[in-house]
């Protein structure tokens, strides 16, 4: 095939992977979603809940981390999928969402426990609730120290939406996977630009969160890599 | 008339040891105490069991005669300021927004208003200028400042200072101390951990001397310091007073 066949391949293939690709971030959105909000009531339970919700915390850790992402997909698309209605997407936005729940709950954990003790002593002795400490004055400062590993988490998760080709999810893998049989062959090139794609997005991702990360800095809080 | 704060018979202990053995104290309106004691005497926590930061196992405490109790804590708690040894001011924000945060999120002042009495209790502490820091970017003699700012911004009764100069240079000792003889001098009502002699001579209206979690002896600086009933008390004094001399202490 010469040169020009493959870039008319590529031009007239690229709908398709944006569509794909479209997909994936959607994907990626609904499950960072799901294991932000998942994640931080998780995170909270384990620092400031009753021993019971600790060990209930802890025991979804290990069971959401211990698992192989695909395994937790097919679990879900097929296993919960037996008993109620699940798209194949709904099933990985379930699986991968609740296995980010359990990254993200870590994170959390850790930046809520980085803010000093005397922060939280501090706020309760001028007579604020409990909930309102932890809004106003812990978790600003959790936040800021967790966007650094949360930054990690959304690279990690964005590779892992690929994962979701082995339930059917027509995201930009197995888009790909379609383009190959339709133009049989052109393998190294489909996937090459594939790739190409998700460096894309996750460089792009990355500078997002860093100008976050930078945004919310303040004497106190800089970035590590600023100092 | 009933005390401002009174404090009866508070008993508090951490596993074998018994920290405080029954401790009674009374503050009357616009009083100001210190206490003062060797150290795991159970001065500290003497201030954190009034303000139920750690509950006492026994005894009460009564502000303006109303008991605090676990259902009335964060209703009382406005009531009674706390100064901290290492400051604890809000690292994620200005002193304005420090100072500001309890009228605004606490009692509910509007926004307008707080930042008029914010800016009038940094001025007070004689940081209207440092306004737009945040903790780090000041001194922690000016933290310190900022930190008594915030707890008079709660317009509180009392407010109780937890050693408030112990980690802070000498030289920045002086500031902090002049702010907190300006505050007896106005009328607040004081309850002093400290062994910081300049304040405890020239503006409090007793000391209060503990030992072993008791409380040994209390009376007006002029007597305790140079007629102490127990011998206890005497030599303790003596050597912060030597201690204070050699240093220098950094009192204003």
């Amino acid at each position: 095939m010469d040169d020009g066949a493959i870039w008319s391949v590529i031009v007239s293939q690229m709908p398709y992977l944006l569509t794909g690709l479209w997909i994936g971030i959607k994907l990626l959105a609904a499950l960072l979603a799901v294991g932000l909000v998942l994640g931080l009531v998780i995170a909270l339970m384990e620092v400031y809940g009753h021993w019971s919700l600790k060990v209930l915390g802890i025991l979804f850790e290990r069971v959401f981390r211990g698992i192989p992402a695909i395994v937790l997909l097919l679990l879900f698309y097929y296993g919960v999928g037996g008993y109620v209605e699940l798209s194949s997407f709904a099933a990985a936005v379930l699986a991968l969402g609740l296995r980010s729940t359990a990254y993200q709950s870590q994170i959390f954990r850790g930046a809520i426990q980085a803010v000093p003790q005397g922060q939280l002593v501090a706020a309760r002795a001028m007579g604020m609730s409990m909930p309102r400490a932890i809004g106003e004055i812990v978790l600003p400062q959790a936040l800021r120290h967790a966007t650094g590993p949360w930054t990690n988490e959304f690279s990690s998760e964005l590779k892992a939406t690929s994962l979701a080709y082995v339930i059917g999810v027509v995201e930009l893998t197995r888009q790909a996977k379609y383009i190959i049989s339709n133009t049989q062959g052109n393998i190294l090139l489909i996937f090459a630009v594939v790739g190409l794609l998700y460096f894309i997005v996750n460089w792009a991702g990355n500078r997002v969160l860093y100008r976050l990360e930078d945004r919310l800095a303040v004497p106190g809080f800089e970035r590590r890599d600023a100092a | 008339m009933t005390s401002l704060l009174e404090v009866r018979d508070l008993h508090k202990r951490y596993g074998e040891t018994e920290v405080l053995k029954g401790v009674s104290l009374a503050l009357e309106r616009g009083q100001s105490k210190v206490v003062m004691g060797p150290s795991g005497t159970g001065k500290s926590t003497l201030l954190r069991c009034i303000n139920h930061l750690n509950p006492p196992d026994a005894g009460t405490v009564l502000l303006d005669g109303e008991e605090l109790t676990a259902r009335n804590l964060n209703a009382m708690r406005q009531q009674i300021g706390f100064v901290f040894q290492d400051f604890n001011l809000f690292t994620h924000l200005r002193a304005l927004d420090n100072v500001r945060i309890g009228p605004m999120k606490i009692l509910g002042t509007d926004r307008k208003e707080a930042t008029e009495l914010a800016m009038t209790e940094l001025d007070r502490v004689g940081l209207a200028d440092k306004a737009d820091s945040y903790p780090a970017e000041l001194s922690g003699g000016q933290q310190q400042r900022v930190s008594i700012a915030r707890a008079l911004a709660m317009q509180p009764k009392v407010i109780l200072f937890d050693e408030p100069t112990s980690a802070l240079d000498p030289e920045l000792t002086g500031e902090v101390v002049s702010v907190m003889k300006q505050l007896a001098s106005d009328g607040m009502t004081m309850l002093v951990v400290s062994h910081e002699l300049g304040f405890a001579r020239s503006a409090a209206d007793e000391i209060v001397f503990m030992d072993g979690g008791h409380i040994i002896e209390q009376g007006p600086p002029d007597r305790l310091f140079t007629a102490p009933e127990h011998e206890r008390t005497r030599s303790f004094l003596q050597v912060i007073a030597a201690h204070d001399h050699e240093g220098d202490g950094g009192t204003a």
